[in-house]
This record gives structure tokens, sequence and C-alpha cells, in this order.
């Protein structure tokens, strides 16, 4: 039964994903008569090659590629360092903080504050203004303090008394521990930060736009939502082969990830270790 | 002596003028002046800051400019933050106006009224002297009488789309071409008899598109890309002032006429929704459709990829409707240039201004704007200009070619557009339909005017608005696909729109023009 | 200041009084108060969390002060804070506006449905990938069912477009050539609106949340497992016994979340999905404000908004916590 209802989940899940690269690999002319289902039609690299002469593409994708090495690197620092702390319910102020995270979800400054503060201490047309400001997301600070709740505190007693403080407890115990907890946060930052553009957009300037931005103008920039007063907006047809590439092209780095963090996912030390 | 006093005071006097004279040229002719500027990127055509236009104007205005290019579905986020913040703001804006929030970001102070400047604007001034245009640069005033932005100037304004038909099907059956828009029901009637399983009339990206263009003939326009930008009103030429166009009986018979189309099985009922570009080519290319209101530059697209044998689409002027055969309206202004005020505070502003000037309204530059650079993409030969080699052997034909390769003919950048010299980019077909349209006359009608609101009335406007459009948008879906019948419903429509003040609404439009 | 006013002990039960040693001289430092205790104890990690908080109060709640503007009026380029006081002005309008809890509604019906349809799915999907023996196909599985996360909005509505449009999509060929009824207009027809939604959302997302869970999973002990076999417990009891009640502290943690979150649905998908013709179950909170106060420049209208749903989502969370406390001892704080 249960292969069944993976089978399913499979195929709806890839079928997507191999018509859209058979539309990135076919010609136009294929895909406008209605030719193509699952196999490219007459192969061609047209769609991919437009994308990669795009101006300043590869620059774009190499700022991708630092705002989230980095800007995941960062947020699992500061997410680690907070949710440790607070997983822990005898600290002090612990209700506090948490509430102070909670109370955060719910109101923003909106756009014009959050700009205006980020201009006025410097960080605007600077790479670190879509880094610093998303470093910790409360959602996943959240589900990292549950984890760190659920981890069994013989260990962390053990080592207590043999003297370890809590700064070396975190790095020797717990992380090991919580290798898949992290894997997930990390993964789910890492995708935050390369699935961003509406930051990029208006923080940064034009040398330093995520690829994001430009893979969306290509797919969006079509489907202008609202007043199209321009003409050329609505005669901007770029084919769905192209679109289907930016797709393509966008998820697959993102994609490869997941297997290397697979093995973080396999159970940390088993908590029998610490009998006696 | 005394002659000699008066001698040396007068040697001493020629020196000093030409000493202050030649220090003035000195402090204009310092360098390049250098500032940065906002471009609306279109993903079709990618700015390239090597593109020989941009290169070839900031030579002549003596300018090192940084383009800035942000991608079109988000540059009116970027620029409202841009002019609300005055943070982190270019000093120069393309491809803007005073409508919308722009209007009251004027009155208030953040943007610079270029009409105070109009001494540094040379360039500008002659180009609207020699088209005639004071009157439109008068519309474009806002309340206290100044304008806000350089516009773009068309001198005439051309039909680059409208009703597009499979003229093979048309010489097949001896239909002549339609003038009228009953001539174009029989057509489809006949296309729907003959293709039982094909919805004849298309729209590509929504029926925004086919209301724009369609209902200035039956007297209205109305809806999103609604003339005026009001959604609900209609301007009346003859009475130079606004009506409540989503009720009245124009619109009733234009909504009517569409009713019966989408009825008879001859209006696809896909284009509730805007159709992804290709869907619609795929309609048109394989015959699931054989009309639509489209632009004429992708009429070749369509009929490269079709397989059907003599497929041949002709873009048609003009269909004659109750009010007569018109087309969307259009100005002969278009969007341009705006500088942010934090730009004032910069000691070079003078050389930006002109500078800009320069780069986008003198004769040379307009020029290059629109067919690039003599010797390298044109020559003339006998007054009339012949491109390149390789722009008209050029595959996406030759205006297209020239957008892609070299930058000319972008609405962002382009600021001088000049009927005549705009008809050597494309074929003769192109040339023919749009004398065709002259002859007819008074096709394409002037945008109504914008009322002068100042913010408080602006957002009481915004706020009657909103309601009166979806609402309008819902009752028109609804009429049109039959859900509402026209005879039974208008009554109770026409009393909901009221409700809601549509009136007010009109009033308040009338009284601020 | 919340957390426990008693006096904090270790988990082992001893208290530890800290001795330095300077030269030869031990010196004991007496600790006055309890507060003072405590903090001496706990440095390392109060320590820890210095520069997060700092991070918090910096992003995360200067900008608040700009919900401010929800009661006063905005003129554009007068300023961000606006100019003068409105008070309740705005409140007032949306209260009043039948367009407002239209959108109320409607978002409330489509985050109930997601709740009660998509919630339990990706906890199912985790235990059943949890239950695979084969090690390859649970990694490709794995892999390929979070795949569909990372299809742009944008492209997910193009695909349904294609595979629902009344003339050449498959389901409707399928509708026509097989059960030969008339095709449906999917896509512009109110009744489907809700359905497409939570059922394009369940695909994109189901196995990217299932990530939290099989997370969770593997840190149950494994000896909860053995024991529950020795006693005879088949598969299916065991994962009643023993997977579900170890990862219920995240079950509801999440459930918590997504509670909070019953005002806020995504904005772009409905904008896609959004026709006049579905407008009655389609418009939400957020393309309301979209169209009201953002297209109209209205900030402040937009701001009250926010603040609004702000406040009813605290309240939600609060009481969320609150039942699940009640209910399983745990919650999110």
């Amino acid at each position: 039964m249960i292969w069944l209802v993976m089978a399913f989940m499979l195929i709806i899940c890839v079928v997507p994903f191999v018509y859209m690269i058979a539309l990135s690999l076919s010609s136009a002319k294929a895909i406008i008569n209605g030719k193509v289902s699952f196999w490219p039609v007459e192969l061609n690299l047209e769609a991919y090659s437009k994308i990669f002469t795009y101006p300043n593409f590869f620059r774009a994708y190499g700022n991708t590629i630092f705002y989230t090495v980095v800007g995941t690197s960062i947020a699992l620092v500061m997410t680690i360092l907070f949710a440790y702390p607070l997983s822990k319910s005898y600290l002090k102020g612990h209700g506090f903080f948490t509430k102070l995270v909670i109370f955060s979800m719910y109101f923003s400054g909106g756009l014009i504050p959050n700009y205006l503060l980020i201009s006025s201490i410097g960080l605007t047309g600077t790479r670190w203004a879509i880094i610093l400001p998303f470093a910790i997301s409360q959602f996943n600070l959240i589900i990292l303090i549950n984890f760190f709740k659920a981890l069994p505190t013989e260990i962390e007693e053990a080592a207590l008394i043999d003297g370890i403080g809590y700064f070396g407890i975190l790095p020797r115990i717990i992380l090991p521990l919580s290798t898949a907890a992290i894997a997930t946060i990390g993964l789910y930052y890492a995708v935050f930060f390369w699935n961003d553009w509406f930051n990029g957009l208006i923080y940064l300037n034009t040398p330093q736009y995520p690829v994001m931005l430009f893979l969306r103008n290509i797919v969006n920039g079509t489907m202008v939502v609202g007043n199209a007063s321009s003409a050329s907006a609505d005669t901007a047809m770029l084919g769905i082969s192209t679109k289907s590439a930016v797709i393509i092209t966008s998820t697959l780095p993102i994609i490869i990830l997941y297997p290397f963090l697979q093995k973080y996912f396999v159970k940390g030390l088993t908590v029998g270790s610490v009998k006696g | 002596m005394k002659k000699a006093s008066i001698i040396v005071l007068v040697l001493l006097g020629t020196a000093a003028m030409l000493f202050a004279q030649a220090a003035k040229e000195q402090a204009v002719s310092e360098g390049p002046v250098e500032f940065s500027m906002y471009y609306s990127d279109n993903a079709t055509l990618p700015f390239k800051d090597s593109w020989l236009t941009v290169q070839e104007t900031a030579k002549i205005a003596n300018a090192t400019v940084h383009y800035e290019a942000i991608p079109i579905a988000d540059y009116s986020t970027k620029v409202s933050l841009a002019l609300n913040t005055q943070t982190n703001a270019p000093d120069v804006i393309l491809y803007q106006t005073t409508a919308g929030e722009n209007q009251s970001l004027a009155l208030n102070g953040a943007i610079v009224p270029i009409s105070d400047y109009s001494e540094w604007t040379p360039n500008f001034n002659a180009m609207v002297e020699k088209y005639n245009m004071q009157s439109d640069i008068d519309k474009i005033r806002l309340s206290d009488g100044k304008y806000y932005y350089l516009p773009s100037l068309t001198d005439v304004p051309f039909y680059d789309g409208g009703i597009i038909l499979r003229q093979d099907y048309l010489e097949k059956k001896g239909f002549a071409a339609p003038k009228t828009y009953d001539d174009l029901y029989q057509i489809l009637k006949a296309y729907k008899a003959d293709n039982p399983e094909s919805y004849p009339l298309t729209i590509l990206a929504g029926p925004r598109v086919l209301y724009r263009m369609t209902m200035p003939a039956f007297g209205v326009s109305l809806g999103r890309n609604g003339s005026g930008g009001s959604k609900v009103l209609s301007w009346d030429y003859e009475k130079l002032e606004f009506f409540e166009g989503a009720i009245s009986e124009e619109f009733k018979a234009y909504i009517s006429f569409f009713a019966k189309l989408y009825k008879e099985g001859l209006l696809d009922p896909e284009m509730a929704d805007p159709i992804d570009g290709g869907i619609w080519s795929r309609k048109m290319a394989t015959g699931a459709s054989m009309a639509t209101w489209a632009y004429y530059d992708q009429i070749g697209g369509v009929t490269a990829a079709s397989e059907i044998k003599g497929f041949k689409l002709q873009m048609y002027p003009a269909l004659e409707g109750p009010a007569g055969a018109h087309h969307q309206q259009k100005n002969r202004l278009g969007s341009g240039i705006l500088f942010p005020t934090k730009t004032t505070k910069r000691s070079d502003f003078e050389q930006i201004v002109r500078a800009v000037d320069k780069m986008f309204f003198s004769e040379e530059c307009s020029k290059i704007w629109c067919i690039g650079v003599k010797g390298v993409t044109y020559t003339e030969e006998n007054g009339k200009i012949k491109y390149s080699d390789e722009i008209t052997n050029a595959s996406e034909g030759i205006y297209k070619y020239m957008q892609l390769a070299y930058g000319c003919g972008s609405d962002v950048t382009q600021m001088v557009w000049v009927n005549a010299r705009e008809m050597t980019k494309y074929d003769e077909n192109y040339a023919a339909i749009n004398a065709a349209v002259e002859a007819i006359g008074d096709v394409i009608q002037y945008i109504p005017p914008t009322p002068k609101f100042d913010d408080l009335q602006a957002e009481e406007a915004g706020m009657l608005l909103t309601p009166l459009a979806d609402k309008f948008e819902v009752w028109c879906d609804a009429f049109l696909t039959g859900k509402k019948s026209i005879d039974k419903d208008w009554d109770t429509y026409v009393k909901e729109m009221k409700s809601i003040g549509i009136e007010k609404f009109c009033t308040l439009y009338n009284a601020n023009l | 200041m919340g957390g426990t006013a008693s006096q904090p002990i270790l988990a082992n039960g001893k208290q530890k009084m800290k001795f330095k040693e300077k030269g030869n001289e031990t010196l004991q430092i007496k600790l006055r108060s309890p507060l003072q205790r405590h903090l001496f104890r706990y440095w390392q990690l109060y320590l820890m969390m210095i520069l997060p908080f700092f991070y918090f109060i910096l992003f995360k709640y200067i900008p608040m002060f700009g919900n401010i503007l929800a009661f006063r009026r905005y003129r554009p380029g007068l300023g961000p804070f606006g100019t003068e006081w409105v008070g309740l002005r705005y409140f007032k309008l949306f209260f009043k506006d039948p367009a407002f809890w239209r959108a109320f509604r409607n978002t409330l019906t489509l985050s109930v449905l997601n709740i009660v349809f998509s919630f339990p799915l990706p906890i199912i999907f985790a235990i059943m990938l949890n239950e695979l023996r084969n090690k390859h196909f649970k990694k490709i599985v794995q892999t390929i069912s979070y795949m569909p996360r990372f299809i742009s909005t944008v492209v997910v509505i193009a695909i349904l477009s294609e595979i629902l449009s009344p003339s050449s999509g498959l389901l409707n060929r399928f509708l026509v050539d097989v059960m030969h009824k008339t095709p449906i207009y999917f896509m512009n027809d109110p009744q489907y609106f809700r359905p497409i939604y939570i059922f394009s959302g369940a695909w994109q997302f189901t196995g990217w949340t299932a990530i939290i869970y099989l997370a969770s999973i593997t840190g149950i002990n494994s000896e909860l497992y053995e024991a529950a076999e020795i006693d005879g417990a088949n598969r299916f009891q065991q994962i009643w016994n023993v997977t579900l009640p170890s990862i219920l502290p995240t079950i509801m943690v999440m459930l918590i979340l997504e509670v909070g979150r019953l005002l806020s649905l995504g904005f772009e998908k409905v904008l896609l999905m959004y026709t006049p013709a579905n407008s009655e179950v389609s418009d939400i909170i957020d393309t309301l404000v979209y169209r009201t106060g953002l297209a109209n420049q209205n900030y402040s209208y937009a701001t009250a908004i926010g603040l609004f749903s702000g406040i009813i989502g605290l309240i939600l969370v609060s009481s969320a916590n609150r039942i699940s406390r009640n209910l399983t001892g745990d919650g999110i704080y």
C-alpha cells in the first residue's frame, strides 16, 4: 500500500519537471503546434542559450551563491545561539524572550520603515543588506527550539558535572545530536536565500542583483499584474520554452544540494551511550 | 591724463569680461558629468551597457551614466520607494509620469518641477516647438501649473495593434476586408460554421486588451486599462467632460454585442483569464482561432510557426462601431524623465539636467535612439534611410533586431517618435495599414485629461475607485459570459453602481479638471 | 519578566558554587540575590543570547514603529510616518467595508481548509517514508517529493492553467473524450477555486514540510521500538504508540504556528488565480490590501489592516498554545 502512495507521489512530482525539461529543449514551433508532451521535439538549446547570454547572468548567479552560502551560515549560527538557551525552560527570562520572538511574527514594520532602517545603518547598496536582516527566521527558530527541547538531558547534565560549560556542550554534544534538525533548517534558510528576489530588488544595486530577480523578470515580465500601460509589456512574449528553462536552471542547484544533506538525517548518537 | 585713465578703465573692463567668460566656460566644460539613472528593463530586450545607442549618446552629452536596469514588473515598486524615501535614490528616473502616486509626490515636493528649469532644457523645448506640442504639455501640468517630467513626444500616434484576421480565410470565402463590427460578426459566424470546434475570436493577455482596443468604437473606455485611469468613467469628446461610462447606454450596447458573440460560441471563453502568449500563439497558429486583437509585430512569430498551408495574418484598420471607427486612445505624450528632489542638492545639478536634455532630446541623439548611428546601422541614400544588411536580414525583423542588438526603439529611452521615421523600420504592409487608418481620420483619440487632485482628494478618489472598479469587473464579466442577463439585470447593476458612489466619483473628477 | 521565580536547580539536583583561585587564595564568592545567582550560573547561556537578542530589537522591533502609520494620514513625499493624527479613521473604514469582511471570510475559509486537508499530509507522508525499507527508493522519493517546492508560483499557475484549460487541457480532454461531458472552465469557476488552491498547495509543500517531521522521527530512540516489538505490537501499532507520541510536540508546534498564520495566506498565488468570475471566493485580505492600499498608495489603510491581522494572529496563537498546553502538556511557550 505504501508503495502505491509513494509511487503516486513520485509521479505527480516528477511529471511537471519532465514536461518542463521537454519544453525547454523543444523548438518554439513545435510547442506552438501543440506537439510536445513528455519528450522534446525538434531538440534545440535556444532557450538555454537565451538565458546564459542574458546580460550579467553569471555575475548574478555568483551573487546568489554568495548570498546563499554566507546567509545560511550566519543564519545557522544566530539561530542556534538563540535556540539553545531558549530551549531551557528553567532559564529566567525564557518566557519573555520566547514571547518576544512570537510577537515579532505578527507585527512587522512594513516596507518603508524597514527600508529606512536599513538605509540608516548604511546597509543599502551593500551585499549585507539582504543577509543580516534575515539572519533569524522565527519559524525556523521555533522549530529548532522544539527540537532541542526533545533532546535527552542526561548527557548534558553529565557534561556539566564534568565541568564542561554550556559553551562546550553546545558544539561537542548538542550539535552532533541535532544534525537532522540543523540540516533541516539549514536547507530552509538556503532555499530562502536562494529564492529571494524581493529584498534583492529593493535593497541592492544592479551589479549585486541575485539571479532570481532576472529569472523572475523573464517568467513574470509578460504577466504584468495591474496596469499595463505600456504596449510593450503585452507584446513581450517569451515562450514557455524559455520559462521552463528558467525553472530548470534556477532549481537544479538546490535540488542537487539535498542528497548531500541526506546523510545528516541519520540518527544522531544514540542516547544509550550515556548509561552509567 | 583723463584720456589715458579712460582707456585703461576700458581695457581693464574688457579684460575682466573676457576673463569672466573664460572662467564660466571653464566651469561648464570641466569633464564629464556623472550620474545614476533607473532604467525599466524588459526581459525580451535586456539592457546592455555595451549598446551602441547607450555609448554614443553618453559620449555626445559628455556624461558618464550609471544605468540601473530594474525589471519592469517591479519597476514601480522600486521607483515608489526611491521617491517616497529619497534614500539610495538615483539622480534621474526614466519611464515615469505624474499619474497616481507621483502626482501627490510631485505636489509634496519629492519630484523636481522641471518646468522651473526650462532654460536648462533647450533641446526639449525645441522639440516641443518643432512638433507644435505646447498644448499637449499644458495637459501634463499639475494644479500648481508646473510640469514635473519631460515626456516622450510622438508627432502622430500610430496604429501598432488592432484587429488581426486570417487573410487567407477571407480570400477563400470571398469576404471583403471588414469595415464594421457587424462585418466582423459575419466573418466569425462563417468560420464557426466551417469549424464547429473552434472559437474564432480570441484575445492575447486577457479581456483588458480587447476592451481598450475596441470600446472606443462604441464611445466608452473602461476597465483596468481604460483611458484616464478611472476605470469606470469615460470621456465625452464633445462635451469635454467625464460621464459614468460603466452604466451608460453605450456600454450596454458594447457588452450586448460581445455577449452575443460569447453566446454563439464565437468568442473564446478562455480569454477571461490573461492568456499566456504561448497559448495564444498556439490557438492562432493551429486555426483554433482566426481573429484576435493584438499587436502587429506578433504576427510574424505566429506565421512562422504555423503549419497550415497558405496561412496569412493581416492587421486591419479599426472597425466602425456605433460611435465611429475608433481605436485605443493614445496621447502624443508618453512616459518620460523625472528627477527626484535629492538631485537638486548636487552642485552639478544644472549640468545633469543639461546632459539629460541633450542625451535624449537633441536632434542628433534622438535620432540615434531611433535608428542608430550613421554608417553603422544605416546609411542615407537619396534622403531615404537604408539599414545595414545585418539588420534587414535578421530573422526577428528590423524593428526587433535593432532593439535587441543596438537598443534602438526602446519605449524607455527613445523620447522622440516621428511617424514617418518609424515606418522605415516596418514592412510596406504596415505603412499601408497606417495610411489607411490616417485616411479614416480621428481613429486614435487623445487620452482624457487626468484631474488635478491634491493628495487628500486623491485618497478619497482611491477609496471610491476600488469598490467601483471591482464591481464593474465582476458585472462586466457576468454580462459577457451570460451569467447575468443584460435585459433583466441591467437595472440592478446600475442601481448597485450608483449606491457605491459612481456619481459622486464622476463629480469629483469633473470638478478637478 | 517571565520565567520561573523559584530557585533554578541544576538537573542533577545540586547547586554549584563557584570557586576562584587567585594566587594561593581561594575566594568564595557569595552571591546575593537569587536572580544574581541565577545569572551567574547561566552566564554562558545569556551570553549566547546577546547577539540574537540585539538582532531582534534592531531588525524586528525598531521597524515596528512604522505601524504608527495606521493612526496617521500618509501623504506621499511628506515623510514615512504620516503627517497628522487621524485616530481610528482607517480602522473604521475597513470595518464598514463589506469587501473587507468578504475577504476576511475567504481568508479564514481557505486557511481552515488548509489545516484540515493539507496539514495532516506531510505527517502521514513522513511516517510512510520512514517505513520504507529500501534505502535507495526512500532517498529517491524524498528528494523528488520536495522538488515542486522550487517551482515558482507563477509557473505553478501556468502549469495548472495548461492542464485545466477547457480547450486543450488534459483533464478536459479526458472529460470530453472519455466521459462525454462538456468541458469545464476550472480556473474561472468559483466552485473549483478552493479545491484547486488547496490541492496545488498540498502538491507543492507536502514533501517539503515532511522534512521537519522526518528530522523529528530520526530523533526517536530506537529502543522504544524494540520494546514495543517485544510487547507484540505490529508495525501499525508501533506507529500509533511510539512514532506519533514522540513527534507530537513537533506536530503541536507546527499546528500552533499554522493557526497563528490563519490570516496571512500566500498572496501571490491568489492574485494570479483571481478572476472577476471567482472573485466572491478568491479575494483574500492580502489581495484586498494590495488593491485598495498599495495600488492606491494608501499605505495608512494597508498598515491599519496589517495591524488588525496581527492582533488577531496573536490572539489565535495564544489560544492555540493554551489549548495545546492543556491537551498535550506542550506548547510553543
